[in-house]
């Protein structure tokens, strides 16, 4: 046995991917196994499928919030999904909600990634009752997705914060691969990582919900702290340290980390469900780009009308420079697709004066002068002047940019050879061929 | 009449007579029959034909009857008969023989009568399975599109993926990507693996050795998964001639295979002819270099017009040969470009475009490494010519093939190199010609492969209790892997316990998965290709120069942490070729005896065990075009290479080398023509890749454990006598090129007795005087009375009183110790 041992001690495939772990003294005993429990303050729970923990902890923060219809109407509303009625029930009846967030083995997706502790949460009694299912080992796996399947059948809309990608697609495979619990059926599955992007991410640049916490939510008034939160990076080798016998106590930080994200997410709900509703206290403070980011969200949902107000209110408020044109872009095209051109007009030349995305603003003008005012002259003039700003920027930008840049110079030499004729033909005359240059090159 | 009237042109005169041309020119000059050793021709052979088997479906006989096929060849009818039957089989047929419908038709025809049936065909190149995809979809399209067939791979765009796994019947992939993309995510293939009933495995041959031996492990993780979802999949696998194929599927597939080897498929004439380079200087055995012969040969065929195909055994030599070729056949103004290259690293859509020329004629000669010696389809061509024996019987017949598909008449020619192998071979003819091709070996439960392989397993499903790997019970390695921290046991299942995804760590073709990106900075940077791992620290290295596509690169910079090398265009007379040098340390000895059974007193030993080998690269060599002529050198520090492998060894003991009548280093330089000459006559014994194998030479350490390395080998080779050691028991290795070993070291034990003698043969027929390339190695390189140290070695460990009329015989009974 001993050569035998030396064989397998020089095999690649064995040696151990990172230094093995100071193994604790406490190692857990079997009669143990319950320490886990009593420190998560949390019971057995039976199934047919076997056992698992689960804890239940209802919070009187944050408070109940009843969704309002113009937000449930803008978050379930997607380019390629129609909204059956049955989900539109579902979604309209609070008590049919269940916030979910999972902490995992790992982030690599596939089939050997396992959702060990699994964090739901729904309204109750005006404050959130959070529960936590969590499987002491491999073999709790199939008792926990049972009460998962369980909770869901009661609760089908799910509402977690980037769960889309990730939690939901890997909780279908757990599913999948226990062979006999069907993939529970959602009504509806509200994620909302994409609008907390689409509103904050101007700001905030990240939109973790940490940060979202810190900087949209009111920290002061949460009920709660991130102070000494455990970092997500070592959440994995906390559960398999504790699954080869390891102390359970880092697995209590993990526990309380996953409820504070099922507390956040039903805060920020909070947060997106009164920004959308327009049911923000009119005293709070609005940043000007919270308002640029809130607009961008209405228009891509289709509610172009409140987006050009937000877009006019963040202008308002003021922005940061780069962020500035291109809100004035917005509010000018928001304009011009409402067919008031003379305001469009009048947005694209303060861009001009302000020295923002002015190739487009000179296309645009281009455009209206053409178009609107028949002033061919002064149309001529911005075509000319777009071309001239096109050809400047192209040499600094970088090989796809110039193809797109190309495509834009072609249509206003086109415009130019256009406005030409026309302008010809009213002369009855050709330009003299100087002249075209001359204004070519100005 | 007016067609007789017609002026002789090239193309109007017959391919036969051009051939013949070229050949009477190279009898003509080959007075003493050394140059043309052997010229054989095959007569055409006619079709067999079978009508379609009546449970054919209607709709798909219609197709087939739509594409010209009204009724198939015999072993077409046979194959597809057998796999309706439900049974494993492997279909043995040459190139060119149709063995595409012994698959689609069972396969196809199980989808039109059951559409929810699901297919999985494998290839062992993207290239081959692009192929067959474009084969696919003309049925399909006559067929009213009643199935989805889609090719699966790295290539595969990621918005496309989600509605191939949903829409394909067939899905079409290679073992890499069934490895990392397929099986770790099954979940998301639940509609294939519920519904597998077949799998394809084309060009089973390639998968031996190495790339086999992880090949069974994939398998077995498929079916595994299969299994799972409660599907048992039947095999349908097809090889090109090789020795044992159905031994080769039964231990790739683990279960009882039927192989048919009847081919019904016409063949055209063909004349296979063996070329040997003219002798330039007799004493030193020097012959012309084939390479240039092999130009030369190409260039004959060229020049009449017959489409040419030249097979190089090297990237450097591929590109080497497209540089005289093109300079031989220069561009038409405005036209393409008529002669080009085909190798690995060359980009997809630049490959795709070759293949099409080759098939319309546009392109006339095309150089290439074995990557075109699968089925790709490019169409027939009239000649083939190969610089090099290929390595094993199989490959040389699998190039042949290429010329003359179908019809007409062709010639394959192999120029052989002066290689001990290759002029064994050429001078020879009756063991190439007489003998079957070689054997096909894996070794799946080489431990370092299993171990990964049931990592990927567990991670794809939890181990249970009993589950076993082909015959091994895989409790005790799930064991270890817990206690190294990869699994953990819940219940009876173990389980995967990393964040880390397995299978990304793990390639099934080479040591490590990285490929090196080569950037082109000469205009804005661009990327021209990429090189593996293992042939980027002697292709890319710093200084180096790297040709591709027949254009030299300078290698500015080789970026080892990001996998980048950035070269810049160069203009020089000169390549570049790396030296490496290799140390090994004995790690564990699994047994030791005497040399020789016969001679028990002779003073030296033989044994095998398990070896540590350390390579790296340390220099490289300038060698001028044409005259290849040494023009300087150059130092390395590159990082070095570990590897744990076998390895048979034979230590020549103190009495053993007080007897040579040699100085010292004439005793060394003995000792490495001999290792020369023995790893050449062990190639042939194996059958393997004479890469398979590595060399080097050590002194015997005091203890096994000692940390201190043996001295190594290129030290050795730069001493002079004066500095070096007086006594030292060399030992000399020859190892398995693979981490863990491939198995080759325990039966070189084992046939010692006949790899002394046939080593001893080798050199001795050797008419040079003082070592040559086919025998001990080029003299220059050695001392001089090297060969005649070598033999005297020899002479020392063997019997001497072999007959040498049995030398032919004993190699082919030699395959008895491999069952």
């Amino acid at each position: 046995m001993a050569t035998l041992d030396h064989r397998f001690s020089r095999l690649a495939a064995l040696k151990p991917a990172r230094p093995p772990a100071v193994r604790s003294t406490t190692l857990r005993e079997p009669c143990e196994e319950d320490t886990m429990a009593r420190l998560l303050g949390a019971g057995v729970s039976t199934n047919r499928f076997g056992e698992h923990l689960a804890v239940r902890n209802w919070f009187s923060t944050p408070e109940f919030v009843a969704p309002h219809s113009t937000c449930l109407q803008l978050l379930s509303q997607q380019r390629d999904e129609v909204i059956s009625r049955r989900a539109r029930t579902a979604l309209e009846n609070p008590e049919k909600w269940l916030f979910l967030d999972t902490e995992t083995t790992g982030l690599a997706g596939g089939t050997g990634t396992y959702a060990f502790l699994i964090g739901l949460a729904w309204w109750d009694a005006g404050g959130l009752q959070v529960e936590q299912l969590f499987m002491r080992d491999f073999a709790e796996e199939h008792s926990v997705l049972c009460e998962l399947a369980a909770r869901l059948a009661e609760r089908p809309v799910l509402v977690t914060f980037n769960g889309k990608t990730f939690d939901w697609p890997l909780l279908e495979n757990r599913f999948r691969m226990t062979r006999s619990i069907a993939v529970p059926g959602l009504a509806a599955h509200l994620d909302l990582l994409h609008p907390a992007r689409a509103l904050w991410k101007f700001r905030l640049g990240t939109v973790r919900l940490t940060d979202l916490e810190r900087e949209v939510l009111n920290p002061s008034q949460l009920g709660w702290h991130r102070q000494g939160d455990v970092s997500s990076k070592f959440i994995p080798q906390f559960y398999f340290d504790y699954l080869r016998g390891g102390p359970p106590e880092p697995l209590l930080g993990v526990a309380r980390h996953n409820q504070m994200d099922l507390r956040g997410l039903a805060a920020l709900f909070g947060k997106i469900n009164a920004l959308l509703a327009e049911q923000t206290d009119p005293d709070e403070e609005m940043h000007g780009l919270d308002l640029f980011g809130l607009s961008k969200f209405l228009h891509r949902r289709g509610d172009k009308g409140r987006a050009q107000i937000a877009c006019a209110q963040a202008v308002d408020l003021g922005l940061p420079v780069e962020f500035h044109s291109r809100a004035q872009n917005d509010l000018a095209l928001m304009a011009k697709r409402k067919g008031e051109h003379q305001r469009a007009a009048e947005i694209w030349h303060e861009i001009l004066a302000d020295s923002g995305d002015t190739i487009h603003a000179c296309e645009q003008l281009a455009i209206h002068y053409e178009l609107r005012v028949k002033n061919y002259e002064r149309a001529l003039e911005f075509a000319h002047r777009a071309c001239r700003l096109l050809h400047t920027q192209a040499n600094h930008a970088n090989f796809f940019a110039q193809r797109g840049m190309a495509r834009r110079e072609d249509l206003s030499l086109k415009r130019i050879k256009r406005l030409e004729g026309r302008l010809s033909k009213r002369t009855g005359k050709r330009l003299p061929l100087g002249e075209t240059r001359a204004t070519g090159t100005v | 009449m007016p067609e007789s009237l017609a002026v002789r042109t090239a193309a109007a005169t017959s391919s036969i007579t051009r051939v013949r041309e070229v050949l009477d020119g190279f009898a003509l000059c080959d007075r003493d029959g050394e140059i043309l050793t052997a010229v054989r021709h095959f007569p055409a052979r006619v079709a067999q034909w079978a009508p379609f088997p009546p449970w054919v479906h209607p709709d798909l006989r219609e197709a087939y009857k739509a594409k010209g096929i009204e009724r198939l060849y015999s072993h077409q009818a046979a194959a597809a008969e057998a796999a309706h039957q439900a049974k494993n089989i492997v279909i043995v047929t040459p190139t060119a023989s149709g063995k595409t419908l012994c698959y689609n038709l069972p396969v196809i025809n199980t989808i039109l009568e059951n559409s929810d049936t699901r297919a999985i065909y494998l290839f062992p190149t993207k290239a081959l399975a692009q192929d067959q995809l474009a084969e696919i979809h003309d049925l399909n399209q006559r067929l009213d599109n009643r199935f989805g067939v889609f090719t699966y791979d790295g290539d595969t765009p990621s918005d496309a993926r989600k509605a191939i796994r949903e829409k394909s019947h067939i899905v079409l992939t290679n073992p890499d990507m069934l490895h990392t993309g397929i099986l770790p995510h099954h979940t998301r293939w639940t509609r294939l693996f519920e519904n597998l009933k077949y799998i394809v495995l084309d060009e089973l041959h390639t998968y031996r050795g190495v790339f086999g031996s992880h090949l069974c492990n994939v398998l077995r993780r498929l079916r595994r998964i299969a299994n799972f979802y409660g599907c048992q999949p039947q095999f349908i696998c097809c090889s090109a001639t090789i020795a044992n194929p159905g031994e080769l599927a039964g231990k790739l597939l683990e279960t009882d295979v039927e192989v048919l080897n009847a081919n019904g498929a016409p063949a055209a004439e063909k004349t296979f002819v063996f070329y040997n380079p003219p002798v330039v200087n007799r004493a030193l055995g020097i012959r012309r270099s084939y390479i240039n012969e092999a130009c030369h040969v190409s260039q004959e065929f060229l020049k009449r017009d017959l489409q040419t195909m030249v097979f190089a055994n090297s990237r450097l030599h591929t590109e080497l040969m497209l540089t005289y070729l093109q300079q031989a056949n220069p561009q038409q103004p405005g036209g393409t470009t008529t002669i080009r290259g085909y190798r690995g690293g060359y980009l997809p859509n630049e490959r795709r475009d070759i293949e099409r020329g080759l098939r319309d004629g546009q392109i006339r000669g095309v150089v290439s490494t074995s990557a075109l010696e699968l089925g790709i389809d490019v169409g027939s061509l009239d000649t083939v010519v190969m610089a090099g024996y290929p390595g094993t019987i199989a490959a040389t017949w699998q190039r042949a093939g290429r010329a003359g598909r179908r019809s007409g008449s062709s010639c394959a020619v192999l120029v052989a190199s002066s290689a001990p192998l290759d002029q064994f071979i050429v001078r020879n003819p009756d063991y190439f010609f007489g003998n079957t091709p070689e054997h096909a070996f894996i070794q799946p439960d080489n431990l370092e492969i299993l171990i990964n392989h049931l990592k990927c397993a567990a991670f794809e499903l939890p181990i249970g209790p009993g589950e076993r790997f082909g015959d091994v019970d895989v409790q005790d390695l799930c064991a270890r892997l817990a206690e190294a921290g990869f699994l953990h046991r819940a219940g009876e299942n173990y389980h995967w316990t990393q964040e880390a995804y397995p299978a990304d760590t793990v390639s099934l073709r080479s040591v490590t998965s990285d490929n090196f990106v080569i950037i082109d900075l000469t205009g804005s940077p661009t990327v021209i290709g990429e090189v593996d791992f293992s042939s980027a620290l002697t292709t890319v290295h710093e200084k180096a120069i790297y040709i591709h596509g027949g254009q030299q690169y300078h290698v500015e910079h080789l970026d080892f942490k990001e996998r980048k090398a950035y070269v810049k265009r160069v203009d020089v007379d000169y390549y570049t070729d790396a030296i490496r040098y290799t140390q090994v340390r004995i790690l564990e000895c699994a047994a030791e005896t005497r040399a020789s059974d016969s001679l028990p007193e002779i003073p030296a030993l033989r044994s095998f065990g398990d070896v540590l080998v350390r390579s790296q690269v340390i220099g490289f060599k300038k060698i001028k075009f044409f005259t290849n002529e040494n023009i300087g050198a150059g130092n390395l520090e590159l990082p070095e290479n570990e590897m744990h492998t076998t390895s048979y060894w034979i230590t020549l003991e103190r009495p053993l080398l007080e007897s040579l009548p040699f100085t010292i280093s004439e005793r060394q330089s003995g000792m490495f023509g001999l290792l020369h000459a023995l790893a050449s006559v062990a190639t042939l014994l194996l059958m393997c890749d004479r890469r398979d194998l590595g060399t080097a030479i050590g002194e015997k350490p005091p203890y096994p454990d000692d940390q201190e390395m043996a001295m190594d080998a290129v030290q050795m080779r730069n001493h002079n006598s004066q500095d070096a050691k007086e006594f030292f028991e060399p030992n000399m290795y020859l190892f398995d090129a693979y981490p863990g070993g491939i198995g080759f070291s325990e039966p070189l034990y084992r046939a010692h007795d006949i790899l002394m003698q046939r080593t001893r043969q080798l050199i001795v027929a050797c008419a040079c005087s003082q070592g040559c390339p086919s025998c001990v190695g080029p003299a220059g390189d050695l001392a001089p009375r090297a060969k005649e140290a070598a033999l005297a070695i020899l002479d020392r460990l063997c019997n001497s009183t072999v007959r040498p009329d049995r030398w032919l015989h004993s190699i082919t009974d030699s395959h008895a110790w491999r069952h």
